[in-house]
């Protein structure tokens, strides 16, 4: 029986320093774990212990902003077609965004997962986060949310230096440009995605917001859906001042050189046609400041058409 | 004895060759662990990764991919035998039209996960009923009428299914497409689909001798004894929800179920008794190493499981059939 006594004094004396270790733990960890917090997209509110050093962007845009918000080196996984910055082409891919490769994801270990709202299939993000993977879904409508989600990146992976400096060139770009176009002559704008089918954006797409803040005119700017598809007679109609479009590579004219068969298009005959390197204005990144920038040269060249017509 | 024996011997070996294809999948992924690792993950040891890797995504994901080629392979032989037609296969009468109209509606409206999974089992539900109420009609229940109904109403589901994807944002086009090839990555949870297989086989093994009865032709069945109408109803109900069991786990994956069932008749002979518990076996097992090569092939991208089961089954099939007499 001594020994049945002695045996209780020792776990009671355990039990007490088990309490007291959790009381001091519960104590100090607010003080130990500084935290940092931010709110997705989606609405969640994604909080980590500490800022991630292993990060997966799963899309390209992704990874562009991730390494935006100054934590480049950080990114450990990325997807197919992340091709800038020229660093991310050498982090390891997990897959397309269209279908991710959880296992190969997993196996890199991050500490943070940066998803795409409408890009990634929801029921894997949702696999990922019920694991306990911190997922940070992205889904940038606006240049204001370009900078945002800039910085919401950067204060979760701890980079907030760069990552606002960043955040805030991106804005007064965008502001600049704002107000040196806000009075320029209207130029009505037909901007072609994709050729076959042929789609165009509406004003709510960032890229429509980008020929409405160069002061062009989206002929397709009204309709309901962000990404329209719509007839080469709807353009003929519509006898856009400019035509500007990307295509299937960074130099690859072949999709205007349709628009040149309709000699009767007013941009066919003033000679508005102009190719757009798609990389600079499909991926919502500092990136678009410059396509922007182009976009608003081009249109001036558009509207010294149309004085000396 | 001879003829229990004529069963369980093709049964126990299309079992361990399940088995061996179910323990290559959760062994292998574009993660390279060694048998020990999977061994000690499976019994609950090892690193956390590996256990995550093996446990929550390697076998939920295998124990699916069987479960739903089972469903498939006993659906589409019950078809066969329903409709009397070599040609029937699980969707035949427009159920994974519903079903993808139903899926593709809520991937539309920009909702995932388990509603995408719940408006698919509403559309597939619909379609049988649909289906069942027209052929029903003013005349006589035939299954020829029920065949003709079937494939016009699927041809309806066709061009909704058209319509829906020519709408669609462009960024959603992708997942529904995965969607329509079929893809084991969308299973949540293998249970319900597992279960609902078992439950299948003890349900139509007892019937198994009036099926093979119904085989040779209604006249016959009923001259034998057979009540043929509340048979064919059951054929048709229990099939159908096989069918929208497996579409809900995995989206429409074509091929297993018109081609595991003649796979086995060619092999075995036509005994229902023997050839539905075969096809929920050997459906489970072509899909689960169909799946493991999806993964596997080229990865880390995924391909669609649809593709590998028609590569794989299509010259399998051929073979079987040009050795046929």
């Amino acid at each position: 029986m001594p020994g049945s006594g002695e045996c209780d004094i020792t776990m009671l004396r355990r039990l007490q320093t088990l309490a007291a270790t959790l009381v001091v733990g519960l104590v100090t960890a607010p003080l130990v774990h500084a935290g940092v917090c931010a709110t997705d997209a989606t609405g969640r509110e994604v909080c980590l212990d500490q800022p991630a050093t292993r990060i997966a962007a799963l899309s390209p845009g992704a990874t562009e902003l991730v390494w935006a918000a100054g934590a480049g080196e950080q990114v450990v996984a990325v997807v197919s077609f992340s091709d800038y910055p020229p660093g991310a082409t050498e982090v390891t891919s997990v897959g397309s965004h269209t279908r991710l490769d959880l296992e190969k994801l997993l196996s890199l270990e991050p500490d943070l997962v940066i998803g795409w709202v409408t890009g990634n299939p929801p029921e894997q993000l949702e696999t990922l986060w019920e694991l306990g993977l911190p997922v940070f879904s992205i889904e940038p409508r606006n240049f204001e949310a370009v900078s945002t989600t800039i910085e919401q990146l950067a204060t979760l992976a701890g980079t907030e230096e760069a990552g606002f400096a960043e955040a805030e060139r991106f804005r007064q770009g965008i502001a600049e440009l704002t107000s040196e176009y806000r009075d320029a002559e209207p130029v009505s704008v037909f901007y072609q995605v994709w050729d076959e089918p042929l789609m165009t954006v509406n004003d709510d797409h960032l890229i429509g917001k980008m020929v409405t803040l160069c002061g062009g005119v989206n002929v397709f700017g009204d309709l309901d859906r962000l990404v329209p598809r719509i007839s080469a007679e709807a353009v003929i109609a519509a006898d856009p001042e400019a035509i500007l479009a990307g295509g299937m590579g960074e130099e690859n004219r072949q999709w205007l050189t349709r628009w040149e068969s309709f000699p009767g298009l007013t941009a066919s005959k003033r000679g508005n046609l102009f190719f757009i390197p798609p990389s600079l204005v499909q991926r919502p990144t500092p990136r678009m400041l410059e396509g922007s920038r182009l976009f608003c040269d081009k249109l001036d060249i558009a509207r010294t058409r149309s004085e000396d017509r | 004895m001879p003829l229990s024996r004529s069963l369980t011997l093709p049964l126990l070996t299309l079992a361990l060759v399940g088995l061996l294809a179910m323990v290559l999948s959760v062994g292998v992924g574009s993660v390279a662990l060694s048998p020990v690792q999977v061994g000690a993950a499976l019994l609950g040891e090892g690193s956390n990764l590996h256990q995550t890797l093996v446990l929550e995504l390697r076998l939920p994901r295998t124990l699916a991919a069987f479960a739903t080629g089972g469903l498939l392979a006993v659906a589409g032989a019950l078809m066969q035998v329903l409709l009397r037609n070599p040609l029937a296969d699980p969707y035949v009468l427009g159920l994974s039209g519903g079903a993808a109209v139903g899926a593709l509606l809520a991937m539309l409206a920009g909702l995932g996960g388990v509603i995408v999974s719940g408006s698919a089992f509403a559309g597939a539900l619909l379609a049988t009923l649909m289906v069942f109420g027209l052929a029903h009609g003013t005349g006589s229940w035939t299954p020829s009428r029920l065949l003709l109904t079937g494939v016009v109403v699927a041809a309806g589901w066709g061009a909704v299914i058209t319509l829906i994807l020519a709408i669609s944002p462009t960024q959603r086009l992708p997942g529904m497409l995965y969607w329509l090839m079929g893809d084991v990555s969308y299973a949540r949870t293998p249970w319900p689909a597992l279960i609902l297989l078992v439950l299948a086989c003890l349900l139509v093994l007892p019937l198994g001798r009036s099926l093979n009865v119904l085989a040779r032709g209604p006249m016959q069945a009923a001259a034998l004894g057979v009540s043929v109408r509340p048979l064919e109803w059951l054929i048709y109900v229990l099939a159908s929800l096989l069918t929208a069991a497996a579409v809900t786990t995995a989206g429409s994956i074509g091929f297993v179920g018109l081609v595991v069932p003649h796979m086995l008749r060619l092999m075995l002979g036509n005994d229902q008794r023997l050839i539905l518990p075969a096809c929920a076996l050997a459906g489970g097992t072509l899909l689960v190493l169909a799946d493991t090569l999806a993964r596997v092939v080229i990865a880390p991208e995924q391909l669609p499981v649809g593709v590998i089961t028609a590569l794989l089954g299509v010259p399998t099939f051929l073979y079987l059939l040009y050795r046929s007499r």
